[in-house]
């Protein structure tokens, strides 16, 4: 059988696998399993679990569990409405300020706690209940705080970046850094907007009280003393501090990616129980229980999804696709949107982590063909899995904020994240011509050495 | 077993239900001591080579090994949530009858799957063990333990579907 037969009959298997409802890692573990007896030497069979083992028994790959522990301590403390609250007294000035504030909250909070929905769900549900109290649009409160939320895998320590460090064998620190800038970026595009979109619904309730005189939040002003601000100080100092030192240890040098992970789990364990007072063993049996509830089943479908590429790259699927793709001569620009929009589909259907690790052996040899920097690559990519979370069909994101806030029709919720979508696209199109922005922060930390 | 497409009432815990959730909560305490005890060794690592100036050697080494550890040992507790996502696109789309024959042929295909996984890891920790395999760095630590331990929460995983696929589809 020819490989574009092989590689037709793995893709059609992998999708009747996905879509019968197989859990993901079953699904792909199966097909691969599959292939291996058909078109593999059976020796391999017998190997199939040391493969598993060894691809997965990677310090920077099993340092995930620990960000995800990170993430949990935080995201179950009250550190999320704590940091809203402070940018919120801080911002209520601006117009639009307190949309302000949720994008700022979003994007630290995102930053300590590397996952998207528990951005979403700390930062969304003081943020939301708080935006449509002050009369925002239910549509516009949703839009900022799931399109906020996708800032937790862009700005560092992401676990979709880990991924994509070790499917591209990339530099893990530097990807880390080249994330930083454009999720400024993010942040800077997404507030503008808050600005804008405020402004707007102001005018609107403006015109409305101006004719009826229907009364809106939207012009009430509101104000804090700066001795209200500085009592909130407190409680959220220490989070960012906790941000700052672990960024510290990995940068200067003192401590290996992994190293940080646990460093960061075990310090924001701490930091919940003494700011929180939960020193009980109860208060900390949630954290590790979700803790593990995630990185099982993340960590089983990255063993899974290596084992899938281990078979995709042994029967010459991946290498024959990576042919064909330079083979068809498309310019640089061209490759890169059909490869875009390859991943957009994907992330209608799959999690980033399986997008990343099974279609790098085949997309990222014609990117490197082609003169990209993976380097680069790998945020523009990041970023259109972002998209991924906040558009429909899947928008993990979106079924957060049903969560959070279930009296806003999905429509809504729909029509207020579509402009993010668009200020994302927005962002990638910056990067194209600009991608100094990813890119100068690791060179001028790390040097140019690859 | 229930008629597909009926309406199906779960029934009370077994015996054997129960007993195979108190082995998952055995696990899952072994699981989360097994993440905080990485956590704490690599979080040892950084000190003792920062202030303490020593080499770190085995350090990433008993992380992995704990770390996976972690993983498989949860793996049945996690699937006793349903908490290994799939693509559930369909179940929308089809009928109740035809969505609970295909719930089931999910269930058997996995059970098929991870008995398959449980066997090979079983006999590749015995090779290990007998012939004394080692990791290939400087500790050389015995291979047949993490091996092991996949073996083993691979077994409970198996078991653990293998229940729900006999106690079919709850409503």
């Amino acid at each position: 059988m020819s490989v574009l037969a092989i590689g037709l009959l793995y893709g059609g298997a992998t999708l009747i696998a996905m879509f019968s409802g197989l859990p993901i890692a079953f699904a792909l573990g199966s097909v691969a399993v599959v292939f291996m007896y058909f078109f593999m030497p059976h020796a391999s069979l017998d190997t199939v679990t040391q493969n598993v083992y060894e691809e997965m028994a990677s310090i920077t790959l099993l340092s995930i569990p620990l960000f995800i522990l990170k993430g949990a301590a935080i995201g179950k403390s009250r550190a999320g409405a704590d940091l809203y609250s402070v940018f919120h007294a801080f911002m209520h000035r601006v117009p639009g300020g307190l949309g302000i504030a949720n994008v700022f909250a979003c994007a630290i909070f995102a930053a300590m706690a590397g996952s998207s929905p528990a951005t979403c769900s700390a930062i969304g549900s003081a943020g939301i209940p708080e935006m449509r109290r002050r009369g925002y649009s239910g549509g516009f409160a949703a839009g900022i705080i799931a399109a906020g939320g996708t800032l937790g895998i862009l700005l560092p320590p992401s676990i979709t970046m880990i991924l994509y460090a070790v499917a591209a064998e990339q530099s893990l620190g530097r990807l880390f850094l080249a994330g930083i800038f454009p999720g400024l970026l993010l942040v800077i595009l997404f507030a503008a907007y808050a600005v804008v979109q405020f402004q707007r619904e102001r005018k609107t309730a403006l015109q409305a009280f101006e004719t009826s005189g229907a009364q809106s939040e939207l012009l009430t002003q509101h104000s804090y003393t700066w001795a209200q601000k500085a009592s909130l100080l407190p409680r959220v100092l220490p989070f960012v501090l906790l941000l700052t030192g672990v960024m510290v240890a990995l940068y200067g040098g003192y401590a290996t990616p992994s190293e940080t992970a646990g460093l960061g789990g075990l310090l924001a364990l701490g930091l919940v129980a003494a700011i929180y007072g939960a020193w009980r063993l109860s208060d900390f049996k949630p954290i590790l229980y979700s803790t593990i509830r995630e990185s099982t089943m993340l960590m089983l479908i990255i063993g899974m999804s290596l084992l899938y590429s281990y078979v995709m790259s042994y029967l010459h699927i991946s290498q024959s696709a990576a042919q064909e793709i330079v083979a068809l001569g498309l310019s640089k620009w061209v490759l890169l949107a059909v490869i875009l929009l390859m991943v957009v589909v994907l992330g209608f259907f799959l999690p980033p982590v399986s997008i990343i690790l099974m279609t790098a052996p085949i997309l990222l040899p014609p990117l490197k063909a082609a003169g990209f920097d993976l380097i680069w690559f790998g945020i523009v990519m990041t970023i259109v899995m972002e998209m991924g979370l906040i558009h429909p069909p899947v928008g993990l994101n979106i079924f957060v904020i049903r969560n959070i806030a279930p009296d806003i029709p999905l429509r809504d919720v729909i029509f207020g994240v579509l402009p993010f979508v668009g200020l994302m696209m927005l962002a990638i199109i910056t990067l194209c011509f600009m991608p100094q922005i990813a890119t100068w922060l690791p060179v001028a930390v790390m040097g140019v050495g690859r | 077993m229930k008629i597909p497409g009926e309406v199906q009432i779960a029934a009370p815990a077994s015996g054997l239900e129960r007993a195979f959730a108190l082995i998952n909560s055995v696990a899952m305490v072994i699981s989360t001591v097994a993440l905080l005890a990485a956590a704490i060794i690599l979080t040892e690592s950084v000190v003792v080579r920062y202030f303490l100036k020593q080499t770190t050697d085995w350090q990433d080494e008993y992380s992995v090994m704990l770390l996976v550890a972690a993983t498989f040992l949860s793996a049945s507790y996690v699937q006793s949530m349903r908490g290994h996502i799939g693509i559930e696109a369909l179940e929308g789309v089809l009928s109740p009858r035809i969505n609970a024959v295909r719930r089931r042929v999910v269930d058997v295909v996995s059970v098929i799957f991870c008995a398959f996984f449980t066997w090979k890891s079983w006999t590749l920790t015995h090779e290990a063990w007998t012939d004394g395999q080692t990791t290939s760095s400087t500790i050389g630590s015995p291979l047949w333990i993490p091996y092991g331990t996949m073996a083993l929460g691979m077994t409970l995983l198996t078991l653990q579907i293998l229940l729900q696929t006999t106690r079919g589809p709850k409503s």
